[in-house]
């Protein structure tokens, strides 16, 4: 029992971070209904500029700053260079394409960075914290990355049901040709949905890097985990994104715990896999009905 | 030949449907028949609910509540890619060609459900397999030939003019020698002189075969039909042959209740 | 008006024609691949692997529209099945064979062939995205079972694979390998050991230290007899094969070539030790003159050909159209009589199958066969070269193949001569993969072969007046 607890408690931050990798594909969802594959290249690609920013400044804070601005950024010339021009013409084309942008970025982060596994230092101490005569798997940069993805997604839902750009946001989303009526610049709305979800990868990126390493290939299984996590919440869905994010975390980390890390991308595929064939829509998602 | 009412034995119809899509009853209790041998016309405004009886008729759509009648069979529910193989063949609205294909393959696909060789044979090049496939295509150049469309054969479907176009979704649908024919809107898009002949290839189906369509234009409505079905709003609201159903006050102001959709009836 | 002489579509004798083609190209590939540097032959042999594996895509990918970044996962599966099959039954007599090479490549199929089915059923009622992200969970997910099972499948290090070589070949391979004067001097001849730079000769030879020798205790009795049924014709030509004018052209290619005096002059090392060694006494030029290389180019060959075969009957048959029907308009193909996801399905099988059988090739190429070698890389590379080559033609799926192996060697030559650092090096292919994906999606998306087709078409039009 306390093994279960352990291997749960250890489980949040991860599924923390998978909750925002999985939000980035969620908001992209929501703004060109298409899944970016290359959100986690993207992320790892910032992730490389934060270690860099930190080895020469020292300051994590700055580098986190300069990744989410890089996210952002990236996100917006990936959507203006590729996605825009192919989106309409070709579904199958768009889907190839952002593959293409995921193996040009691991490439290009392999010429600038090398290949080889690379430390990222936590701010915060990532050792298990003393409490009540033991050490629980919870440390301080858990506390640090739990406490971070929370405030991100408070704001990302305050903006975008408090703020005229979130609302904005959303008319675009849900219907494009009414909200152009209505006067809302929908294109606008799409950049605004890839920076935003740039920047969110970009977080979830410097976020993880620190409880393992960084390498050009070493977020993939990311992508699947997340990727998991959106479409079993729906891929619409921002709250089934996190919910969803968080259960993946969960689940991995009892998988790893009980049984071998290395199960850990079967158990995301099974779940996949299950999810995919009970439910094609996700739990949260909108149920539309299906054309003929 | 001009079917008499009533009908006894209709080959193919739908019983007592009622369908509701998200919270709009899109049928209700919507009884309609084909009879054999005869051409049987289905009208109403816009919204009334034409093309959703034909989505029930060839299974994409499952109804909430009635049956489907073929050939004497219940069926709660046909599976679209079971309908060649039943004896129903359905074009679709536009013409719905596949674009890679040439129009002598869109024809021959329309034949595929009568030729069983598997993907084995097929890799591998049995005899069987090809041999099967070269009477299909004799069979789909000859109906291309008596269509005029034999020198379109080779020609993608973008490259020919809309009325080919339209003569190649007919001809696919025929290769099959099906029993009944569902015509979704076959006059549109096509020219008055076209639809004169569109009529005359129609009458001249009959009475080997049942047809059943959907049609804006009255006028090809009132040539060619033996027997006419009007819904309105998701009812079955008159029927009977094209004089009874020109008359009928309940149709009219069904269509009167429609901007514009009065001449058409009228001088149909 | 009936004389439409197309071959598109009046095929005529459309068999015999993929046939004739097939067999030509198999021979000349296999002149080619008797007279050239077996340096070559190594990079021949990748690219007839990596066609294999492309004629799947271009069935899935082009003609069903399904984005499968599976297909390496499913490589993955017939390389294992390929591996433990040829490993541990290898020496059982079934119905007085031995369990073969040629066995064990009809099992990685079957197993192709059940994964596929199982993968292809499920996607068959995913969408794109759906679908893409499901086959990237294979592609992730199928090398994490080796560590599942590492006693099976030897976890992350793999499993060496005993490859059955042609008989004779273990001979001389054993004898060039071995201390014997005769064959060192020998080895120094075959230009394959001289070459320095060449990963994929050091890679074979390695390997092959490691991967083959345990089976040099086999009694030379048992490989003797073994290899008859290892021939390369064996191979090649299989019993599926009953058209007689391409049996006699491959009969022709494959005696030409044992019967080729310039060969066995220049290859030939160590004939001597190998009659010594040979009991029966049968030996040929094939067995004598035994280039690890070449017999796995010819053996890749000959999987390509076959499967290039199969895969021009379907793509340009029945089944051909009813894939593209369906990707074109599901609805429409429905209505016509054609069940969209079991065509979906088939697609997934057949590519499936190509996939798994090309795994076993790389298996064969590699002597060894780990979860390293067929992760996420050699997925998105299949997608790649379908991409680039041209997403709905075969002969894409051969451009792509060839790109795949080219534009690294081009790349290292090109920096060679500049010395760059290894770091560039090393990812430039993959920065022009990427970068050339995006840029054919956008500009070209019919890759090298669409892009040649619409601009014949157009030449075409100019002259004949499209409007007719």
């Amino acid at each position: 029992m306390t093994n279960f607890i352990d291997y749960l408690l250890g489980g949040f931050s991860n599924g923390a971070v998978i909750a925002l990798m999985a939000l980035a594909l969620v908001l992209v969802w929501r703004s060109t209904r298409m899944v970016n594959f290359a959100q986690v290249g993207q992320a790892m690609f910032t992730t490389y500029v934060a270690l860099t920013i930190q080895q020469s400044t020292g300051n994590w804070l700055l580098a986190l700053v300069v990744a989410i601005g890089a996210g952002a950024i990236l996100g917006v010339i990936v959507f203006f260079l590729v996605i825009r021009p192919v989106k309409n013409s070709d579904s199958t084309g768009a889907i190839i394409a952002t593959f293409g942008v995921l193996i040009a970025l691991q490439a290009g982060a392999g010429m600038i960075w090398g290949g080889d596994p690379q430390g990222f230092i936590p701010p915060v101490d990532n050792a298990g914290l003393e409490f009540a005569g033991r050490i629980w798997p919870i440390s301080p940069y858990d506390i640090l990355v739990l406490s971070a993805t929370a405030a991100l997604v408070i704001g990302l839902t305050l903006l975008f049901t408090k703020t005229s750009l979130g609302l904005s946001m959303r008319a675009s989303a849900f219907n494009p040709e009414v909200a152009r009526l209505s006067g809302v610049r929908v294109n606008r709305m799409l950049i605004s949905g890839w920076a935003i979800a740039g920047a969110t990868g970009a977080i979830g990126g410097v976020l993880i890097a620190p409880a393992s390493t960084i390498s050009p290939n070493s977020f993939d299984i990311l992508l699947v985990f997340a990727f998991t996590a959106a479409v079993i919440g729906g891929l619409d869905s921002l709250i089934g994104a996190v919910t969803f994010g968080i259960g993946t975390g969960l689940v991995i980390s009892l998988v790893s715990g009980y049984s071998d890390s290395g199960n850990a991308a079967i158990v995301a595929l099974v779940l996949l896999a299950l999810n995919l064939l009970l439910k094609p829509d996700g739990v949260f998602g909108h149920h539309g009905a299906r054309s003929v | 030949m001009k079917y008499v009412l009533p009908l006894t034995h209709p080959l193919l119809a739908v019983e007592n449907v009622s369908i509701t899509l998200s919270g709009l009853k899109i049928l209700d209790e919507v009884s309609i028949g084909a009879p054999e041998g005869a051409v049987t016309g289905l009208i109403g405004p816009n919204g009334a609910g034409k093309t959703t009886v034909f989505n029930v008729m060839s299974g994409f759509l499952t109804p909430d509540e009635g049956i489907i009648r073929f050939d004497g069979k219940k069926l709660k529910h046909i599976k679209t890619h079971h309908l060649t193989k039943l004896g129903i063949s359905r074009t679709l609205q536009g013409v719905g060609l596949f674009e890679s294909l040439t129009a002598l393959e869109n024809v021959m696909l329309g034949g595929s459900a009568g030729v069983k060789s598997g993907i084995v044979a097929d890799s591998l090049g049995a005899p069987w397999a090809d041999s099967a496939q070269n009477k299909l295509r004799a069979q789909a150049m000859e109906i291309m030939g008596e269509f005029g469309i034999a020198d379109s054969v080779d020609r993608y479907p973008s490259e020919l003019p809309y009325p080919v176009q339209k003569r190649v979704a007919i001809a696919r649908s025929l290769i099959s020698n099906p029993k009944v024919l569902l015509l979704d809107e076959p006059a549109g898009g096509i020219s008055v002189g076209d639809m004169a002949e569109l009529g005359r290839m129609i009458r001249s189906w009959t009475p080997e075969r049942t047809v059943l369509l959907v049609e804006h234009h009255m006028e090809l409505v009132m040539e060619v039909c033996d027997l006419i079905w009007v819904l309105d709003a998701g009812k079955v609201i008159a029927s009977g042959t094209p004089e009874q159903v020109r008359t009928n006050p309940a149709v009219l102001a069904a269509y009167l209740g429609e901007d514009g959709g009065n001449t058409d009836v009228g001088n149909g | 008006m009936n004389n439409v002489k197309n071959l598109r579509t009046f095929p005529g004798n459309r068999i015999i024609w993929h046939a004739v083609i097939v067999g030509i190209v198999w021979l000349l590939l296999l002149l080619l691949n008797n007279n050239i540097d077996p340096l070559y032959s190594s990079y021949l042999a990748l690219v007839a692997m990596y066609a294999t594996a492309m004629f799947g895509m271009t069935i899935l990918v082009g003609l069903s529209g399904q984005v499968s970044l599976g297909n390496g996962a499913l490589m993955a599966v017939g390389g294992y099945v390929f591996a433990l099959t040829s490993m541990n039954w290898q020496t059982v007599p079934i119905i007085g064979w031995q369990w073969n090479a040629v066995w064990s490549m009809v099992f990685s199929g079957l197993g192709g062939i059940l994964i596929g089915g199982i993968v292809g059923g499920l996607a068959a009622r995913l969408r794109g995205p759906y679908l893409a992200g499901l086959t990237l969970g294979l592609a992730v997910g199928v090398p994490a079972i080796t560590n599942r099972f590492p006693e099976l499948l030897g976890g992350e290090n793999g499993l060496m694979l005993s490859v059955p070589y042609p008989a004779g070949g273990y001979a001389a391979l054993d004898s060039a390998l071995g201390s014997s004067s005769d064959s060192s001097s020998g080895a120094t001849v075959d230009p394959n050991s001289a070459v320095e730079e060449d990963q994929y000769a050091e890679l074979d030879l390695s390997e092959f230290e490691q991967g083959a020798n345990p089976d040099a205790d086999l009694a030379p009795e048992d490989l003797l007899t073994d290899g008859d049924l290892l021939t390369e014709e064996d191979f090649g030509v299989g019993d599926q094969l009953t058209d007689g004018d391409l049996l006699t052209e491959e009969d022709f290619g494959v005696g030409d070539q044992l019967t080729d005096g310039d060969l066995l002059t220049d290859e030939d090392f160590g004939t001597g030790t190998d009659l010594a060694v040979d009991p029966t006494g049968i030996t040929d030029a094939f067995d004598s003159g035994f280039i690890i290389e070449r017999w796995q180019a010819s053996m890749a060959i000959a999987v390509a050909c076959l499967v290039a075969f199969a895969a021009l009957n379907l793509v340009r048959g029945r089944q051909g159209r009813v894939w593209k029907a369906v990707r074109d308009d599901p609805v429409a193909a429905a209505v016509v009589g054609i069940s969209p996801s079991g065509s979906k399905i088939s697609a997934f099988v057949v590519s499936s199958l190509f996939a798994a059988l090309a795994g076993a090739v790389f298996a064969q190429i590699l002597s060894f066969i780990g979860p390293g070698a067929f992760g996420l890389g050699l997925s998105l590379s299949l997608l790649v070269g379908i991409v680039l080559g041209g997403r709905s033609s075969l002969l894409g799926a051969i451009l792509g193949a060839l790109l795949l192996v080219w534009l690294p060697e081009l790349v290292d030559g090109l920096s060679g001569d500049r010395g760059w650092p290894e770091q560039i090096t090393n990812n430039a292919p993959n920065l022009l993969y990427g970068l050339l994906v995006v840029a054919v999606v956008l500009a070209a998306p019919g890759g090298v072969t669409g892009t040649v087709r619409a601009w014949v078409d157009k030449a075409r039009g100019k002259t004949r007046s499209p409007l007719s």
